[in-house]
Parts: C-alpha cells; sequence; structure tokens
C-alpha cells in the first residue's frame, strides 16, 4: 500500500526532493523500499538492512515519533524523515 | 599565591569602575574543580559578590566575564565565554555565553574572570592586560554600534586588543541588549544593558599569559580526533543547513510558534527555510573562532552587501512569530538587532506581543500589525532607542502587559520575564516543564528537553511524570557542557557523553576526575543557580507559563498538534515531580542539608 514519506533537513538535501510515496506495510518494508528508491539516502539516514541511521528519526502522521520497525503502515499515512537534533 | 591547577590562573580581577582601582582575588583550587568554569565558576563567583536583592542596574551590581579551563586549548568549540550577572530581564541569574577570539585573548590577560563593579561617570572603555586595569574614555564610540565601537577603540588602543561592547541598545538599558564581540553576541537577558548602567561601553582584552597543559600530547592526539569527529554525519545538519534546518520541520510538526504563540504552523514558512533562502539569497559560512563545525550560515540581503547571520531562533522570532514571511524584512530586522545589540528572541517575542495587544486594542499603535515587516522595523529602532512605544517594549513583555494591564500578562510570552524562544510548549511539553524551571527563565540552551519530546519513549502531547528524569538529564548535560564551556553541537559527536568530557578536562587540567565526579558537578552547578535565585527572590509561583498555555488548548487546525492542551495542573505536577527528582521540596525549595553536600555554601 502506498505510503507517503516527508523528506526534511540533509535527507531532503541529498535526495534532492521532499517528498514521495513508496509501497510499504511496515516500516522496516518502508525503510528499504525507500533505500531503494533513493539509493543516496542509504549510508546517510538509512542502514542497508532496513533501519534508520543514529541521529534520525521517523515520525508517523507528525504525532508519534517511532522506532519499531515493525511498526505497522496503513494506506495513507505520512512518515517523516528528519535529524534527530532539534536544536537551535 | 598558591599555584593554580593547569587550565587555570587560580585567580580574577576584581575591577571597581566608581574608584578607577582593580584588585586580584584567589579563587581556591577545589572551587576550579567543584564549579569548573564558565557558568558553574561564574555562579560561585556570583554568589560571593551579589547582595541579596541587589537591583541589577545599580553600581554595586557585578557584571562577569568568565572563561573557562578549554578555553585556548586546541578542542574544537572551545573558544568561550560567559557574560553573567543578574538579569534586569528576569531579576535572576543569567548567563550568556558565547564565541569568538574575545574568549581566547581574555584569558591570555591572566585571569579566569574579570568581574566589574560600580559605574564609570563618562563613557568608558575597561582595558584589561596581564598588569591590571586602565579606563579609557569611550565618548567617542557612544551612540555607535558594537562593531563601529571597538574599531574606534582598535584604533586608539593599538594592536592585538578583542573587544567585548554593547551598542545604542545597551547605553539605552534595553532589558534584553546584548553584549557584542567579532559580531557575535551574549545574547539573552540584557547584560548589555548592565554595561550600559556603568556606563561601560567596552571591554578591551590583549595578553600572553598562557596556562599549562597537564598532558599536551594526550590532549593534542584527543583534539585531533574530536575535530575529525566533528566533521561527520552527526553534524551535517549544522554545516550545511545551519540551526534554520530545524523551521520545517518544525512546521510540520506544528510546532513552530507563530503570531505571538496563537498558533504553531505557519502557512509562509517555506520561503523563509534555509533550502529556499539559498536559492534567492548569497550565502556564505563561517565558524566560530577554533571551531570544526562551521554552523553559521550568512545571508546577504538583496541591497546590502553586508552578511546577515540566520539561525533558527532569530528566524522564528522576528519571522513566523510577527507573522512575517518575507525572507528580505527578516534579515533586515536580524540586522538590525545585531546594529542596536539587542536578543532577536526577546525583541520578537516583545514586538508579536506590542502586535497581538494592538489588534486587540489595549496598544494604540495602528501600525503594529501581525505580518507588517514595516512595522518590526520602526519598533525595533524605537526600542533601540527608547523611543515612542519602544520605550514601553524595552523592558520586555512581562513588564509590558504589567503597564498595559486588561489579561495582557495571559499571553505575554516570558517565564521569569525572559521570552520564549522558538519552541510551542503545548506541542512539546517536556520542553514546556524545561521552561518553567529554568533558573534563567524559559530557555532552550540551559534545558534540553525539546529531546525528550522528539523521541519514540515519550508523547510530547501528552507529557507525564516519566519525562522529568530524562528532562534534568539534558539539563545537567547543559550545564556541564556551558561549565567546560564547549558548543552543544558537540553533543551528537560523543558516545559516552560524560567520560569524554571528564578525560578533555583531565588532559587539560591533571583533575583525574571521574564521569560521576563531573555529574555531581552538574547538580552541584545547577542547584547553585536555584541557590542564587532563593537569595534574590524566587518564589515557586515563578515555575509557570503564563495563562494562554495552561488555559487554551492549540487550535484544532494546528496540523498535528492541532488542540494540544497543557492543563495547570499537569504542568504543576510535573514541576512538583521535578523539584523532588532534585532532591529539593515538592515547592523547589532547596534544603540546607543538600546545600551542605553538595559544598555549595
Amino acid at each position: 500500500m502506498p505510503v507517503h514519506v516527508e523528506l526534511f533537513g540533509i535527507p531532503r538535501q541529498r535526495a534532492g526532493l521532499k517528498e514521495l510515496d513508496v509501497e510499504a506495510n511496515n516500516l522496516r518494508s518502508l525503510f528499504v523500499e525507500l533505500g531503494r528508491a533513493i539509493p543516496q539516502l542509504v549510508g546517510v539516514c538509512l542502514e542497508d538492512d532496513g533501519q534508520l541511521k543514529p541521529g534520525y528519526l521517523a515520525n508517523l502522521n507528525g504525532r508519534a515519533f517511532v522506532t519499531d520497525t515493525e511498526t505497522r503502515l496503513d494506506d495513507g499515512d505520512s512518515i517523516l524523515i528528519l535529524s534527530a537534533d532539534a536544536g537551535g | 599565591m598558591p599555584t593554580a591547577p593547569p587550565g587555570y590562573h587560580g585567580r580574577y580581577l576584581r575591577v571597581d569602575l566608581s574608584a578607577r582601582s582593580a584588585a586580584v582575588v584567589s579563587i581556591p583550587a577545589d572551587v576550579l574543580r567543584r564549579y569548573i568554569g564558565g557558568s558553574g565558576l561564574g555562579t560561585w563567583i556570583l554568589l560571593q559578590e551579589t547582595a541579596d536583592g541587589i537591583d541589577p542596574l545599580s553600581a554595586a551590581a557585578p557584571v562577569l566575564f568568565v572563561f573557562s579551563p578549554l578555553v585556548g586549548s586546541p578542542l574544537t568549540t572551545s573558544a568561550k565565554f560567559a557574560v553573567m550577572g543578574k538579569s534586569p530581564l528576569t531579576e535572576r541569574i543569567n548567563d550568556s555565553l558565547s564565541s569568538s577570539h574575545f574568549a581566547i585573548a581574555g584569558k591570555k590577560t591572566g585571569y579566569d574572570a574579570l568581574l566589574i563593579v560600580g559605574a564609570a561617570e563618562e563613557p568608558t572603555c575597561l582595558v584589561i592586560e596581564p598588569h591590571g586595569a586602565s579606563f579609557e574614555s569611550a565618548e567617542e564610540a557612544w551612540g555607535k554600534s558594537s562593531r563601529d565601537a571597538a574599531s574606534i577603540l582598535a584604533d586608539r588602543l593599538g594592536k592585538g586588543f578583542r573587544f567585548a561592547a554593547i551598542g545604542p541598545a545597551g547605553e539605552n538599558l534595553v532589558r534584553y541588549a546584548t553584549v557584542s564581540h567579532d559580531g557575535r553576541h551574549a545574547g539573552r537577558g540584557g547584560m548589555g544593558a548592565v554595561l550600559g548602567s556603568k556606563k561601560l561601553k567596552a571591554v578591551a582584552v590583549r595578553g600572553d599569559r598562557a596556562t599549562p597543559y597537564h598532558d599536551l600530547d594526550g590532549l593534542l592526539a584527543l583534539s585531533k580526533s574530536l575535530s575529525q569527529k566533528s566533521f561527520g554525519p552527526a553534524t551535517a545538519k549544522y554545516r550545511e543547513l545551519g540551526t534554520a534546518g530545524n523551521l520545517l520541520a518544525f512546521n510540520r510538526l506544528a510546532v513552530l510558534p507563530t503570531r505571538n504563540f496563537q498558533t504553531s504552523s505557519f502557512d509562509g514558512a517555506a520561503a523563509l527555510a534555509p533550502e529556499a533562502m539559498t536559492l534567492t539569497h548569497e550565502r556564505t559560512r563561517a565558524s566560530c573562532a577554533a571551531c570544526t563545525i562551521g554552523c553559521e550560515h550568512i545571508y546577504h540581503r538583496h541591497d546590502n552587501a553586508s552578511g546577515v547571520r540566520m539561525e533558527y531562533e532569530n528566524l522564528f522570532a522576528l519571522g513566523p512569530l510577527c507573522g512575517i514571511d518575507d525572507p528580505e524584512a527578516v534579515l533586515t530586522a536580524s540586522a538590525l538587532c545585531d546594529e542596536l545589540g539587542m536578543d532577536t528572541i526577546s525583541a520578537g517575542g516583545t514586538i508579536a506581543f506590542a502586535m497581538e495587544c494592538a489588534e486587540r486594542g489595549y496598544l494604540d499603535v495602528p501600525t503594529l500589525r501581525f505580518g507588517s515587516g514595516e512595522a518590526v522595523l520602526e519598533t525595533l529602532e524605537q526600542i533601540g532607542a527608547r523611543r515612542d512605544v519602544g520605550d514601553l517594549l524595552a523592558d520586555g513583555s512581562r513588564i509590558a502587559a504589567e503597564r498595559i494591564g486588561h489579561d495582557t500578562a495571559d499571553f505575554a510570552p516570558h517565564v521569569k520575564g525572559l521570552e520564549l524562544p522558538g519552541y510551542e510548549p503545548r506541542a512539546l511539553q517536556a520542553m514546556a516543564l524545561g521552561f518553567a524551571v529554568g533558573t534563567r527563565g524559559a530557555d532552550h540552551n540551559r534545558s534540553g528537553a525539546y529531546e525528550v519530546d522528539f523521541s519514540a519513549e515519550f508523547d510530547r502531547l501528552n507529557a507525564g511524570a516519566e519525562v522529568v528524569e530524562p528532562a534534568i538529564e539534558t539539563e545537567d548535560r547543559a550545564v556541564l557542557l556551558d561549565s567546560l564551556i564547549l558548543c552543544k553541537f558537540l553533543r551528537g559527536v560523543l558516545v559516552n557523553y560524560h567520560a569524554e568530557l571528564a578525560e578533555m578536562l583531565n588532559l587539560v587540567t591533571g583533575f583525574g576526575v571521574t564521569a560521576d565526579e563531573l555529574r555531581v558537578a552538574s547538580r552541584r552547578i545547577v542547584t547553585a543557580k536555584k541557590w542564587y535565585n532563593m537569595k534574590q527572590g524566587w518564589t515557586p509561583s515563578e515555575d509557570v507559563l503564563p495563562a494562554r498555555f495552561l488555559a487554551q488548548p492549540l487550535p484544532q487546525d494546528a496540523g498535528p498538534s492541532g488542540g494540544a492542551v497543557l492543563t495547570r495542573e499537569r504542568l504543576n505536577e510535573l514541576v512538583a515531580a521535578y523539584n523532588l527528582a532534585r532532591g529539593w521540596d515538592r515547592e523547589g525549595w532547596v534544603p540546607a542539608e543538600q546545600l551542605r553536600e553538595l559544598g555549595i555554601e
């Protein structure tokens, strides 16, 4: 099912785009598919085994931050990927 | 005089501007070990030197420039110092930290701190060199920006001096005036007004007194490794986008304070973000002295070759908070704050508050409307000169609300008088706690509790007692960096936080401190700051947020934070849990027994 991915900060810089849709039913499959769609994110914010790299966060629909890669995703969900360091 | 530990001079210089005299004061070695430097050492000195209940703008009030054991070392980001005293904005302890060659030159004068009391009769530049203090006229620099003042005084004094100076806002006792140096600012809490009250336009430092290192080879090796790590992915955001890189993510999460905290997302955010501004404006990058991270992003206005440092905080405060979506207006307003010598957060927060007052009919200034860049610029000029409505707003939103009356105190955006930075507390509720209990008021550099909110372990919209310990941990970690002093952007680089910082301190000083000793030092310094505030009149009723945040939910249309509620009861419970976790009583009074245990008095 299509899940909307929104990129912020360095992931957006490296990807050269701010959003895309990927087919995924949980967080792990989303990270894998995202790495396939945008290989330049692997090694930046994505590990090559379906995990986020330290220093980055995933957020579900703008509300909860999520780390459990088994987190179920539904059609129409949005995953935001952003830097964990929010200091200004 | 006893030998000081490596990294220290073991003394501070106490200057009396009224008597035009100076005296050297020894600092016991055990004090240096227990309070380290920067904010910690400064708090200890202020406790010795400040009368209870003192007027911060009186001649007797001390202002303090504090260095640290790491200043001048090859450790990246260590060229820092703290400007401290009782804030005229909050009437509580204030420590404004900044970075520049002033820190390195200041420490080379041969003192770990410069304490200034008294007041000059005429505009003065205080000159500090290893042999002591001298007093130069600053008449021709009075009325000038800090940059122009430093240039005038440098021409007169000769080579090798570094200057910290105030602009017109400091001279006019704007309660959020900065102390500026090399284009950078000790920004928060109005220490510039304290200098202004003393007719102290500038402090010039020059010296050749280096301090030895306990283990130079080890320090060089560690410094090289730290610098290499500081180039890595943990700091890429700061290098490539700067702190302004927060803007779009904060807006998407709806935690971006907008129109005086009436909502938390801003339609015009995209135009202000660095991702867009790099396409519309020439940008250059820069670093603080002795820094390898290089987070500074300087944007050049279309009509002016001079650049403006753009950080998330000045962007938020002079942009969305005032309803401004024009990048040129925000850049010009930031440049004007630099020129006048004013804290951008408090300036933006106070103007946004005034805009809401005017729109509600409580302030008769028809031009003050959200979204008007012209109004922001005109009001900044008026504040810097204390002219027209600027005289009212120069005292900050808390005092302005007291004078305007009606229900305006409910939406004056401050804690203890210090205007909130760019984190919406109803949608970042661990940060709300950090703001409420902060000893210098609402501040994102003293509490990093937003890290707790930006975590999968906690619910940023519904914080409970579980956030208290991690929020305290961020505060303790921050005060340690502020005492060593190192930049907080190194946080992501450190894996074993306390152990690595202990190693740095030990290589410089030879103290042999452990990670646990540094944890205790953090608690000691936080508690000492609280003790200072208690001696200056703190009461538990100060540890709260304005009524807006506790009575009004965020609007339902505020994106994913829509409808967020933080009740007064919940915040009170969080504050009580915080106080108890610190070993204080439920209201926040520090027991005498703890003061003794920590060696505070």
